[in-house]
């Protein structure tokens, strides 16, 4: 057993995978049942709760006009903020550098779901009305950190002297930047913008509080079904989730360190 | 989701290509995300710590004399058996994570790089989809007629109720945050040597006194840092155990749920919020300094 994995162990990590992969596989299998009451395994096939699915306006308004909507965005902004924050830290020295990186660092320190009271007591208090936007803000705060993180990877994995060479050449420091770094930075930008979208498409802490009646994000959606004992109809919304998130993370581990991100 | 206080990345030394004389373009860099924090965390926050001291009104937001009954009031009966099932919760989780999660952790540590891969993936992948829909599986599995019960009725069992207990809302934070407990310990697993377990091997030692007084000891770093992970990620959670327990024996989460959206005693809410998260804070920056450390003793060597 010299180094490698001892083979013992095999029975015993096939096993807690099954138990960490069981509700996803049973919620999956549910999606394709016949039978309205969560009936697993289930007997027969049949697609009627995805088109169900398609047929509800209130599951299609939270996933593609909520949720899908809202993780876009966040994405899309995150990576402006992190990779502008992430240079910040990684290609200059200043005085309280480390306290500004642990700062960027606190929103995955502070428990999600008091994040989204403190949130929602503050608009409260503002009288601001919830709507994707304040979903959106939320989001950005959580999502923000991962591409930090990424980028940061990136860029301490990259040669600097690629940057001075291009200046040397006579590049100013922004075109060795957009020119030089920025292409060679792709699957770390790339990676950072897919798990921020991936943490806003999934939270369901801040949605709880940060959701209205007109902007219900899937997750919260998925949670008030589930207390009223909604139909495998749920089952058929989160399959489609379980198969974007996870074609997502394939990508990612494609083009970049997957451990790095979580 | 969440947190893990391992990336490496974070802690390296920066590798700065702009001299000192440069102006400083970094705080025009850093100043959109910090402004962002500090309008949409600290701000919120501070608001929190405000209404923590104020009165409850039911007529008004809050009444302007300050007070502490907010905080005296944690210490009543109710909050205290509130605090102590929720840390007694996250604590048996944070165990059954151990046991669960330390032999995963070495095998994946020591895997070959295809096996890793597959493990990896199938350990991010349903840590990555929304808690709502893997409490909703367990939901299916638990229930009456669930899984557990139709093997247990096969077998010629009893069935027995498992859904809204507190065995169930373990069950699903286990399964929820077992990844947290994993890739730390695995990280720190990797660090050792298999050449050092040959040689305590090569001296006689057996399986067991390997593990105990080689890996098990060189591991101390990620334990710590996945225990505390594990243990203050679970004493905040919420999703679980609402669809998953009994409305009777809450966690801590819910019951600031309840006070922000349903009694609406945010006075009250406040005061509990900012008691979770201190304590949240203090043992986070305990696992980010540890791994730090350890990563620092560990580029010195």
């Amino acid at each position: 057993m010299s180094g490698r994995a001892p083979a013992a162990l095999l029975p015993f990590v096939v096993l807690v995978y099954i138990g960490l992969l069981a509700p996803l596989v049973v919620v999956v299998a549910i999606s394709f049942g016949p039978s309205e009451a969560f009936e697993f395994p289930p007997r027969g096939f049949t697609l009627h709760w995805f088109s169900e699915f398609f047929a509800s306006k209130s599951f299609v308004d939270s996933f593609f006009r909520v949720s899908l909507m809202v993780g876009v965005l966040a994405a899309v902004l995150a990576t402006l903020l992190g990779t502008a924050a992430a240079v910040a830290l990684v290609r200059f020295r200043f005085f309280g550098r480390e306290a500004l990186e642990t700062f960027f660092l606190l929103p995955l320190l502070v428990p999600e779901i008091l994040l989204g009271a403190a949130l929602y007591l503050l608009y409260a208090r503002l009288s601001v009305q919830a709507s994707i936007w304040t979903l959106l803000w939320g989001h950005l705060v959580i999502c923000t950190p991962y591409v930090i993180r990424s980028v940061t990877a990136g860029l301490i994995g990259m040669d600097p002297r690629l940057e001075e060479a291009a200046m040397s050449l006579g590049a100013t420091r922004l075109q060795a930047f957009f020119r030089v770094s920025l292409p060679l930075l792709r699957s770390s930008l790339l990676s950072g913008a897919i798990f921020a979208f991936i943490i806003s498409f999934s939270d369901i802490n801040l949605a709880l509080f940060l959701s209205g009646p007109e902007s219900t994000s899937l997750p919260v959606h998925l949670f008030s079904q589930i207390q009223w004992q909604g139909d495998p109809t749920i089952a058929a919304a989160s399959s489609l989730q379980i198969v974007i998130i996870g074609t997502l993370i394939l990508v990612v581990q494609r083009i970049f360190r997957l451990r790095l991100m979580v | 989701m969440s947190i893990q206080a391992t990336s490496a990345s974070l802690a390296a030394e920066p590798r700065p290509t702009y001299g000192a004389k440069a102006r400083p373009v970094w705080a025009l860099l850093a100043s959109p995300y910090a402004l962002f924090l500090l309008v949409l965390l600290i701000v919120p926050f501070a608001n929190v710590a405000f209404f923590s001291v104020h009165s409850y009104s039911p007529t008004k937001i809050l009444l302007p004399e300050l007070t502490f009954d907010n905080y005296r009031k944690l210490f009543d009966l109710y909050y205290l058996r509130l605090f102590g099932r929720t840390l007694r919760l996250g604590l048996i989780t944070t165990v059954v994570c151990v046991l669960l999660g330390y032999p995963l952790a070495y095998f994946l540590a020591r895997a070959r790089p295809r096996v890793l891969a597959i493990g990896l993936f199938l350990l991010i992948m349903p840590l990555m989809v929304s808690t709502v829909i893997r409490v909703f599986g367990w939901i299916v599995i638990l229930g009456r007629k669930g899984l557990v019960n139709q093997a247990l009725v096969g077998l010629g069992l009893e069935p027995v109720k498992l859904l809204y207990t507190e065995t169930a809302v373990v069950i699903g934070l286990v399964n929820i945050f077992l990844p947290f407990m994993v890739l730390p310990l695995m990280a720190s697993i990797e660090r050792i040597p298999p050449s050092l377990e040959e040689a305590a091997q090569n001296l006689g030692a057996t399986w067991h006194q390997t593990f105990a007084r080689v890996i098990l000891p060189l591991s101390v770093p990620g334990l710590i840092s996945g225990c505390l992970l594990v243990y203050s990620i679970s004493i905040s959670a919420f999703v679980t155990p609402a669809l998953l327990g009994n409305s009777r024996e809450r966690m801590a989460a819910q019951q600031i749920y309840d006070e922000v959206l349903v009694s609406f005693n945010w006075p009250s809410a406040s005061s509990l919020a900012l008691a979770l998260v201190a304590l949240t804070l203090v043992l986070m920056f305990w696992a980010l300094f540890a791994t730090r450390r350890a990563g620092r003793r560990e580029r010195a060597a």
